[in-house]
């Protein structure tokens, strides 16, 4: 962790940087969001990318997780692995890509 | 209280801790009411679980007598109702629900379901096993001085006990306790009684409520347990040689602080569709009544079934986990043997912890959700058995040439493992959707979670009273009452649940109220076990008719007997706080971990002099040793630690 | 004796225990908003409507975006401040950061208030139109005279409540009622209840589970109320949330609605939507939606000529999601062009009701309405979960600003006393705050812009 005075000072600008960096996403966000890609499924993808990328910002210069004990780390890490569960599962139970219906149906939506 | 009040007392003959710290200015309310001592929070906990568990069983009595008997009237109406406060009491909870003649009907008994499950679950084994015991005994084990946030834990406390007023109170408000089942299953219970005066009229949203605080309070209580666990751990204890028991409140902690927070989402939800009509589990066109609803429509009664098997079946194991934990304690400080197969044991929680994230659809085989889900949890289901077979037989073999010593929690503990096997084999066919479309919702399933939470996690957490009684009173529990609540409870327990298994293959459904009377089929249908039952019936001279329903009768007889076995515990309890036999050592039953290195019972601060983990947890009959226990604590055989606990104060400023 | 590692870190694990008590939090925190954004896939994938896009006010949400973003700038800033000891400057970041949350909430507290005020109403053939009560919505009854109520023996749910829930919407003062026996009464809650107590003593010795009371009143009443705070009509009778029926006649359950917004997506064929019936908006309003339409799906087939029109959800609701700027259509060939349909919530359009119209109105017959809601949860499972997602992480915002104040109000002292303690402490609060401005990331594009 930055616990030296100095690597403090050096990050003060690193902050105001990605703020700077964070806002431009945003912006960047709204723009697409009105740009009709073939898909609307595509736009939520690029959306999302988006958002993720400025969640690692986040995480990782704000919130310190570019250095980080590995403690921290282990609980992030069950803790992301079940996230992620929830979200697949939930989509697979009433989509099915064995029968084909729902979201693997044919028919976009 | 005055298992507290000795404790007090005790902490000042010891006087081991007088310079200003403000918490010893305290005056009563501050010292056992709003403490933040693990070891008082954790008796309040304790108390708390059982006083629910013991309101859980009495409304299990309740159906119990509707299921055998359903339409004649419950015994002793009448007299209970002319009770002084209690038949007050009784008819506003009750009463004012029961048929004109004094019997159940269907409405009463869905109450007394749903109650029950919910405060045996919530209320009464989470509470006893995980808070209590975990509280109480795991910052021993690990040599500290307290959890790591004190003020939080008297929160998760006082949050858990503001639920328990909410739960209870939504047995007065006007529509009564919610009556759709424990799981709360959306759309009845996003529906059930809405529409009438206002919402706070009905049990369901105080239920809803009631859960929010409970689930803050969990996860306040878990977030202590891990923080402690990983950094208040004393000199010398490394990961690997961590009691057991604190592997498995560390686990506990985890499912509860993970799985926790989707079921706050699904209660959320849940009170969010009935306080503001929101259709989050209510689909398109749904009708009651003849009557389309007042609903936009457009959600998914799989949502919440979803949201809530994510914590739900993280839940059992949260039931199993802490009696898991206990049972390492009791099995090889009774059978003066290392416990078997410590790493082995030690990874298999921590796959059981990881895996049972991922089972949680096996609730849901008949939701008709898509095949390929089915099949994924088909296969984690069966894989999660596993570990927890690996867990049991570990403490199986722990006996093996063992010299066991049959006290009263050796016998509650021993008896555990046989019904933990059958509550956990009569599981592995239910994983397999061809056979659960047969058996789900029937009574095969009662019988197959009840045998794991019943003669299992609640023999063992009698167990763990047994077993750390002495250190808390300073006085064993009476051991001859002790066998008095143990046989009849074995007994009571097979009865209540064994024939529960005969029941499901015939297809008896799981919420009958009447018990199946008025399905000709069942009533029709015979079997081994009927005609066992009819012939016994007829050698003592009752007239028990050669069919299934005729099981309820025997259920319902087993209940009763289990009842009447609770008797001599809450005898025995209460007498030995005061009245059992002293103990003469800090550490009565030779036992090697931590918590038995204190002053009996633990003062405040907890420990009189720096411990440090010199060994393993399990070190019994260790060869060449002179006693048959090495405790962790010993620097060398038999010397006692000394360094007063002042220095230790200095050590951490 | 105090609890180790509260200030410094323990050896071997490196972290202090708040550190690690705060990412379990944030760990189950995550596993909250994991839940609820897994219910809002969960909804979405399953909606059996189109699922509004670009609904909100986009510009009231990115403004908030940047509140937030500058906000967990600036908490970052103070644990660095204080790290650095420049306790003046820790105090301005911290300041701001507070004062961001505040700016937050009030933009927040505009966007649900407009939300609350306007309505939608799905008719029956599947149009949807949006839009403003300006006279709210009641129900009207008339020539009131008998009212029966009905007291069950034992406690239960439904039991009478006059005072509680008749009396309330009887327009004008409440006359004198008359008992079965010929009494004259005032109704109020000690009369009722010893009315009541009587009756219920006659039911017991007759053995019945309820007492019923009629009440007879002595001049006919006027009821004018709400659907939700009634229990259910008919064309003679009334029922009140407490049981209580009133016979009489149904005079108005018509309902007045400036029209804003004409969805005519769940219509099969959309210029005959009933919204175009010569009761409501008529024909020159349906010749502005067609050639609105047709404009928008011809310049759709010449911007993308290999795309599937049926397939696009954009124009879809461009097409078809008619927004009404006027109080008279537009004259032909005007009407086309406007942009996304977002800007017609904003709360400057929130005239409705104060004379100069900026919208038709028109008064739907109760038989063509089969559902109507402000927009609230109950609209539909995209605003349930709108509201249930932005006011959870609102009322964490709250939590948040509230930790972060008190640690720059409250617990100033330890400033100069333990600084190290205090950095830790915002280090904490600050983790959360990143943690809330993190939710915030995925909420806004999901819910605003996609
Ligand atoms: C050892 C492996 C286990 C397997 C394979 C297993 C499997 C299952 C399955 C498939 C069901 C769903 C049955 C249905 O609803 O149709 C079920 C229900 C249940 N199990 Fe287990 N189980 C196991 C162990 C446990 C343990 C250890 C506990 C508790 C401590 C437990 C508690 C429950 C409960 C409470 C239910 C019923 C919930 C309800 O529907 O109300 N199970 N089990
Ligand atoms: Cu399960």
């Amino acid at each position: 962790m930055a616990d030296n005075i100095e690597a403090i000072q050096k990050s003060v600008k690193k902050y105001i940087a990605i703020g700077a960096l964070l806002i431009f996403f945003s912006g960047l966000t709204v723009a697409l969001s009105y740009i009709e890609l073939p898909t609307h499924g595509l736009n939520i993808l690029v959306g999302m990318i988006l958002a993720t990328i400025k969640a690692a910002l986040v995480a990782l210069i704000f919130m310190h997780l570019n250095h980080e004990r590995s403690t921290i780390y282990k609980i992030l890490a069950f803790t992301a692995v079940f996230a992620i569960v929830l979200f697949v599962l939930f989509v697979l139970s009433h989509d099915d890509p064995l029968t084909f219906s729902g979201f693997y149906s044919p028919v976009d939506r | 209280m005055s298992a507290a009040a000795t404790t007090h007392d005790h902490a000042h003959d010891h006087a081991h801790d007088d310079h200003a710290h403000g918490h010893h200015q305290q005056n009563f309310v501050w010292k056992y009411i709003f403490s933040t001592d693990h070891k008082t929070i954790g008796m309040q906990y304790g108390l708390t679980g059982l006083i629910f568990l013991l309101f859980g069983f009495f409304l299990m009595l309740l159906m119990r007598w509707s299921i055998a008997y359903p339409g004649v009237p419950v015994p002793a109406i009448e007299t209970i109702r002319a009770l002084p406060a209690i038949g007050d009491l009784f008819e506003a909870m009750f009463g004012r629900w029961l048929n004109a003649d004094g019997s159940l009907n269907g409405e009463l008994y869905n109450m007394l379901g749903a109650m029950h499950g919910t405060i045996m679950v919530f209320f009464g084994i989470v509470p006893l096993g995980f808070a209590a015991f975990g509280n109480f005994v795991m910052p021993l084990q690990i040599g500290t001085i307290d959890m790591a946030f004190p003020r939080l834990n008297m929160m998760s406390y006082w949050f858990f006990f503001i639920s328990c007023v909410l739960m209870m109170y939504s047995f007065f408000v006007g529509t009564g306790p919610v009556q759709t089942g424990w799981t709360m299953y959306s759309p009845l219970a996003s529906t059930a009684n809405i529409g009438v005066t206002s919402v706070w009229n009905h049990g369901h949203t105080w239920w809803l409520t009631a859960m929010v605080f409970n689930i803050s309070a969990s996860l306040l209580g878990s977030v202590n347990f891990i923080a402690t666990i990983i950094n208040l751990r004393t000199k010398g204890m490394t990961w690997m040689k961590m009691p057991f028991f604190c592997w498995a409140m560390f686990v506990t902690a985890f499912l509860l602080l993970l799985a926790f927070p989707p079921l706050e989402v699904a209660a959320i939800l849940q009170l969010s569709d009935r306080v503001f009509g929101s259709s989050f589990y209510l689909p398109t066109g749904l009708m009651e009544g003849g009557k389309h609803l007042d609903i936009s429509g457009g959600g998914s009664p799989l949502l919440y079934q979803h949201l809530f098997w994510f914590l739900a079946h993280p839940e059992v194991y949260v039931l199993i986990l802490p009696a898991f934990a206990i049972l390492t304690d009791i099995i090889p400080c009774n059978a003066r043997r290392p416990l078997w197969g410590y790493k082995s044991m030690v990874y298999s929680v921590l796959t059981l912890g990881f895996l049972s994230f991922l089972v949680w659809a096996h609730h849901m085989y008949l939701t008709g959700m898509g095949t390929m889900m089915s099949t994924y949890f088909q296969i984690t289901t069966v894989l999660i058995s596993v570990p927890s077979v690996i867990l049991l037989t570990c403490m199986m073999i722990s006996l093996w040439g063992g010299s066991i010593r049959f006290n009263t929690q050796m016998l509650f503990a021993s008896a555990f493992l046989p019904m933990f096997g059958i509550g956990g084999l009569t599981g592995l066919p239910l994983a397999f959707a061809f056979i659960d479309l047969a058996l789900h919702d029937t009574y095969y399933v009662i019988g197959h979670f009840h045998y794991v939470v019943a003669p299992g996690t609640i023999f063992a957490l009698f167990a763990g009273v047994y077993h750390w009684f002495p250190k808390i009173t300073g006085r064993f529990m009476n051991d001859k009452l002790g066998k008095w609540h143990f046989w009849p409870s074995l007994v009571g327990m097979n009865l209540v649940f064994a024939p529960m298994f005969i029941q499901g293959m015939a297809g008896f459904h799981r919420r009958w109220y009447d018990g199946g009377k008025y399905f000709e089929n069942t009533s029709g249908f015979t079997n081994w076990s009927t005609t066992l039952t009819h012939k016994i019936g007829a050698f003592f001279g009752f007239d028990i008719p050669d069919n299934m329903l005729s099981l309820n009768i025997v259920m319902s007889i087993g209940a009763f007997i289990l009842a009447l076995g609770q008797v001599p515990f809450i005898i025995n309890f209460w007498f030995s706080i005061k009245g059992g036999k002293k103990t003469t050592s800090d550490n009565p039953w030779d036992a090697t971990t931590m918590e038995w290195a204190t002053p009996t019972p633990p003062p405040h601060g907890n420990f009189l002099f720096d411990p440090v983990a010199h060994r393993g947890p399990y070190e019994y009959s260790v060869p060449g040793h002179g006693t048959d226990f090495y405790p962790q604590w010993e620097s060398e055989p038999g010397k006692p630690e000394t360094n007063p606990a002042a220095d230790k104060v200095l050590a951490h400023h | 004796m105090d609890i180790p590692y509260t200030v410094h870190a323990r050896p071997d694990t490196g972290l202090y225990n708040a550190k690690i008590g705060i990412w379990l939090f944030l760990a189950s925190e995550v596993m909250l908003f994991g839940g609820l954004f897994s219910a809002y896939i969960f909804l979405r994938v399953g909606a059996d409507y189109p699922w509004p896009v670009h609904d909100l006010d986009v510009t009231l949400g990115f403004v908030n975006t940047v509140v937030l973003i500058a906000s967990s700038v600036t908490v970052v800033m103070a644990w660095a401040c204080l790290k650095m000891r420049k306790f003046g400057w820790y105090r301005i970041n911290m300041a701001i950061t507070v004062l961001c949350a505040a700016v937050f909430m009030i933009n927040k507290t505009l966007e649900y208030k407009a939300k609350f005020a306007h309505y939608a109403v799905k008719l029956t053939d599947g149009t949807l139109l949006t839009g403003h009560l300006p006279h709210g919505y009641q129900i009207k009854f008339d020539g009131v005279t008998e009212l029966s109520l009905s007291v069950p023996v034992k406690k239960s749910a439904v039991s009478a409540d006059p005072v509680g829930y008749v009396l309330p919407f009887i327009e004008g003062d409440a006359p004198k009622f008359k008992t079965e026996d010929g009494q004259e009464i005032t109704l109020d809650q000690a009369t009722f209840a010893s009315l009541a107590a009587s009756a219920v003593e006659k039911a017991k010795a007759a053995n019945k589970g309820s007492a019923s009371i009629k009440l007879v009143a002595a001049t006919p009443v006027k009821f004018a109320a709400k659907p939700s705070e009634i229990f259910g009509y008919t064309d003679t009778t009334i029922t009140f949330r407490d049981g209580t029926t009133a016979t009489g006649k149904l005079v108005d359950d018509k309902m007045t609605l400036e029209v804003d917004g004409v969805d005519a997506r769940g219509v099969a064929q959309s210029e005959k939507s009933l919204a175009f019936d010569h009761r409501y908006l008529g024909e020159a309003w349906q010749k502005a939606f067609v050639s609105n339409r047709d404009h928008h799906i011809s310049k759709f087939e010449k911007d993308y000529p290999t795309r599937d029109k049926s397939k696009s959800a954009t124009l879809q609701k461009e097409a078809l999601f008619f927004k009404l700027h006027s109080a008279t259509p537009p004259a032909e060939g005007e009407a086309h062009g406007e942009k996304h349909g977002a800007e017609a919530h904003a709360p400057a359009e929130h005239g409705g009701g104060h004379g100069e119209a900026h919208h038709p109105t028109v008064v739907l017959e109760k038989k063509d309405i089969t559902f109507f809601s402000n927009f609230t949860p109950k609209l539909n499972t995209y605003y349930a979960i709108y509201f249930t997602l932005t006011g959870l992480h609102g009322a964490h915002v709250v939590v948040g600003a509230l930790v972060l104040l008190y640690f720059l109000v409250f617990d100033d002292k330890r400033l100069k006393k333990d600084p190290e303690h205090l950095a830790n402490r915002v280090e904490v609060g600050g983790l959360f705050w990143h943690f809330v401005d993190l939710v915030w990331i995925f909420l806004f594009p999901l819910l605003y812009l996609l």
